[in-house]
């Protein structure tokens, strides 16, 4: 693992009106990394990746991706991103896999210009990598949910990203593609030295599979590698889901406090 | 191109028919993924209303008789367009809503000022079915000139437009302006729904726009292939209605969707033939 710091986040809040989502959060992501970010629902998990992917902006605290200050950062196609497959996509949609995949370029490839040859094989390449090459002829709706999960990751490679963010991938999928699945991240991370987030609020399963844990709700409870954790892991449980309840029990202003900001839309595009 | 000069009305009428066979299923097809294709109508609507506008202007006025109410017509359109996007936005929950708000308001405006103006029954009747007589020379040149902006936007921002349709989410995380990609597109729709009034007329220019998608739908197997299908379905509703409308003197936009129609049912029997009919079921597990 090398000490260059593909994320770095400093002092970092965020508010969704007066509410806080993201309390003065640093957080720091090594090059070859595969951090698992684990959280209740509702703390703040996605709220995170968003700010990441500068789909929302703080209010306080500095981001920076691969050293840049990221509201001046524009090598998005460095970043593959697969968000919860539920959320954002219409299963009747009358797309071939290798349409969906190719998606993966359009922003990389700018206005005004249409798909290569080479654009093709990469195409191909990227779903070779995750085992669906065979399927890229039948339509997205056709397969099953671990099957669209890889689809969606082949999207997310498919422009050679350096850090790839996952969003709860596995909402949804069976206990065995979810075992596979995460094969194929620590392959991507150890075969392939591509620096991974993971975020999920099944900590037993990513647990074999990740280097680094990052434990939040609302702040950030535990950063450290994935051995320190699990020596920990019951003091830090109570201290974070404790935590959670006495903000109920002292905010009688925010009953709905637990409302989840998680899965709201994303009607606009980048701000700014 | 001084030979458009010496164009029946007919082949004016095929012209500017095959223009639009081909552009309304485009946009049609991204209506259709995006669940949008209601927006059609309500767009028509306006269109209506900017005519009507554009008739009492030339009457009413003196500096405005050399008026062509197509103009009003599409400005009207692009306004509308741009209204129906702003409430999609304020009732995000409800955005179906926006489309009848806009549809009624649009009605309402027409007949009030159909009211204030002496026309025809027959005028009236060719706004709102259409009518390939009325397709004058200048109206080519109007084809020509939206047809060709329209052409040339759907082929810069094709693949936009299809990621922001599938996943606007990722769409936007990878860079894709999708403000600015939405907003072509609502142009678009209104360029190409003021370019099929005097065919189609008013109250059918949604049904060319979504007939060709919906039977495109249930044959292709990518949306390529819908889209390409779409086209072809288009054109043939277009050629067939034209051809069927001068031979047996009826309504010609009519006869186009009649066309439409038929080769929707065609698409469906043959779906139901090969056992595609549960679509959503099969696409769901």
């Amino acid at each position: 693992m090398s000490t260059e710091e593909i994320v770095a986040m400093d002092h970092v809040s965020f508010k969704y009106g007066r509410q806080n989502v993201l309390d003065d959060i640093s957080l720091h992501v090594k090059k070859g990394s595969f951090l698992g970010l684990v959280g209740p629902n509702g703390s703040g998990k996605s709220t995170l990746i968003k700010l990441l992917l500068g789909l929302h902006k703080q209010q306080d605290g500095t981001i920076q991706l691969f050293g840049e200050d990221h509201r001046r950062f524009r090598g998005w196609s460095r970043v593959g991103f697969v968000s919860q497959k539920a959320a954002s996509f219409n299963s009747g949609f009358p797309a071939t896999v290798k349409e969906v995949v190719s998606m993966g370029l359009y922003g990389k490839k700018g206005l005004f210009r249409f798909l290569t040859k080479k654009d093709r094989q990469r195409v191909e390449e990227a779903l070779e990598k995750v085992g669906m090459r065979e399927y890229k002829n039948k339509t997205i709706g056709q397969l099953s949910g671990g099957q669209q999960q890889r689809v969606f990751i082949a999207r997310a490679l498919v422009s050679d990203p350096e850090l790839l963010i996952l969003d709860e991938p596995t909402v949804g999928v069976d206990a065995e593609s979810v075992q596979n699945f995460y094969t194929l991240l620590k392959e991507l991370n150890e075969q392939q030295g591509m620096t991974l987030i993971l975020v999920t609020h099944d900590i037993g399963a990513m647990s074999s599979y990740v280097t680094d844990v990052a434990c939040l709700n609302k702040c950030l409870h535990y950063h450290g590698g994935i051995v320190d954790y699990e020596e920990n892991r019951e003091e830090l449980m109570n201290r974070m889901y404790g935590h959670e309840v006495n903000v109920i029990e002292h905010n009688h202003d925010h009953h709905h406090h637990s409302h989840d900001h998680d899965h709201d839309d994303l009607h606009g595009g980048r701000p700014g | 191109m001084e030979w458009i000069q010496d164009w029946s009305f007919l082949e004016r009428g095929l012209f500017a028919g095959m223009v639009i066979g081909f552009l309304s299923p485009v946009l049609g097809a991204f209506l259709f993924v995006r669940r949008m294709t209601i927006i059609s109508e309500g767009l028509s609507h306006v269109t209506l209303t900017g005519i009507t506008a554009g008739l009492v202007l030339m009457q009413v006025t003196a500096v405005f008789s050399w008026l062509n109410p197509l103009y009003t017509g599409l400005l009207a359109a692009i306004f509308g367009a741009f209204i129906i996007e702003r409430l999609r936005g304020m009732y995000r929950a409800f955005e179906e809503v926006s489309v009848p708000i806009l549809l009624s308001a649009a009605v309402g405006a027409s007949a009030v000022l159909m009211s204030l103006v002496p026309t025809s029954y027959a005028e009236w009747y060719s706004y709102l079915f259409g009518s390939i007589l009325t397709v004058r020379q200048e109206d080519v040149w109007f084809t020509i000139g939206v047809g060709a902006v329209t052409l040339l936007l759907m082929l810069l921002f094709y693949k936009e437009l299809l990621a922001i349709s599938f996943d606007q989410e990722f769409a936007s995380v990878t860079g894709v302006p999708v403000q600015r990609v939405n907003m072509v597109f609502t142009l678009l729709l209104a360029l190409v729904i003021a370019l099929s009034m005097k065919i189609v007329g008013i109250l059918l220019v949604g049904a060319l726009i979504i007939l060709p998608t919906a039977a495109a739908y249930l044959i292709a197997k990518s949306f390529r292939r819908m889209l390409l299908l779409g086209i072809l379905f288009g054109e043939a509703s277009v050629l067939g209605g034209i051809t069927a409308s001068y031979y047996l003197d009826v309504a010609t936009g009519g006869m186009i969707v009649v066309c439409g129609l038929l080769l929707f049912t065609a698409a469906l029997v043959s779906a139901f033939v090969r056992g595609r009919t549960g679509l959503g079921e099969e696409r769901i597990t």
